[in-house]
């Protein structure tokens, strides 16, 4: 299995813990070199953010336990970037369309 | 020691209940008997019942609101939030405010009694230190709610002056 070096997350959140709150619990864990929450929706309840996590291993089973264990849901992982080096999306003819 | 909004809340709310309820039974006491002892004993005996009857009140109150906003926020999020930071945090929350409203209850339940326990026994003390307390509250109350410190001052002093004059009105008519 190679390592994953960027995730991206789709994740359902209640208000509290804080956005700060979770972000730095992320950038805490072992082999992330960096974190990035973007906040998308306030709910009357929840917050919908999105999460980009960097390292050079980066472990998704605890991401998602540690953002579980504040009380969120992973609902969908937008993107994966694995291997030995950061390969960005390309532009596609469909997608200029 | 800070406390939040919602702490503040029940600082206030067990101060006065605490400072007011056991004036008024150090006022009743002392027109009966001027004992110091006995005096103690009942204002004691009250303030232990305040402050566990305001503590259990509060945790039960809590416990219920805060774990309707639990499953306000599972439904929300379509899973349980057993054994979360949210779970421990809404459980803290509880002993917090449960504790703040009790203690602050049984503190305040000290500064009527303050003089009698120390052996001067006289209900004008008792008034006066009170009376000096809701002040210090009412400066308290108009910090925390942004208020005018002078009209928050004087609401607390009046509520506190009413009770007073209702209980010494009583004390009054049981003499005639």
């Amino acid at each position: 299995m190679s390592q994953i070096k960027r995730l991206v997350l789709d994740v359902l959140k209640p208000h509290e813990p804080t956005n700060v709150e979770v972000a730095s619990a992320i950038g805490d864990l072992q082999d992330v070199d960096g974190v990035n929450l973007s906040l998308y929706e306030v709910d009357q309840q929840t917050e919908n953010v999105k999460i980009t996590v960097e390292g050079p291993n980066v472990n998704y089973d605890l991401v998602q336990q540690t953002i579980e264990n504040l009380g969120g849901v992973v609902h969908s992982v937008d993107e994966i970037i694995a291997g030995k080096k950061l390969v960005e999306e390309e532009e596609t003819l469909h997608d200029r369309g | 020691m800070s406390f939040n909004i919602e702490e503040g809340r029940y600082v206030i709310l067990g101060s006065i209940d605490g400072l007011l309820a056991t004036l008024g039974i150090i006022l009743g006491v002392s027109v009966v008997s001027a004992s110091n002892s006995i005096v103690v004993s009942a204002g004691f005996g009250g303030a232990i019942a305040l402050a566990l009857t305001n503590g259990l009140g509060s945790y039960l109150a809590e416990s219920t609101i805060e774990h309707g906003k639990l499953v306000k926020t599972e439904k929300s999020l379509l899973r349980k939030l057993n054994n979360t930071y949210v779970e421990s945090q809404s459980k803290k929350r509880i002993v917090k405010d449960a504790l703040t409203h009790g203690g602050a209850s049984f503190l305040a339940s000290l500064v009527p009694l303050a003089p009698w326990i120390l052996g001067v026994g006289s209900a004008f003390v008792s008034v006066f230190l009170s009376l000096i307390t809701l002040v210090a509250l009412g400066v308290y109350s108009g910090h925390i709610s942004k208020q005018n410190y002078i009209m928050s001052v004087a609401k607390m002093v009046g509520l506190g002056t009413l009770i007073i004059i209702t209980v010494e009105l009583l004390r009054i008519v049981h003499l005639v």
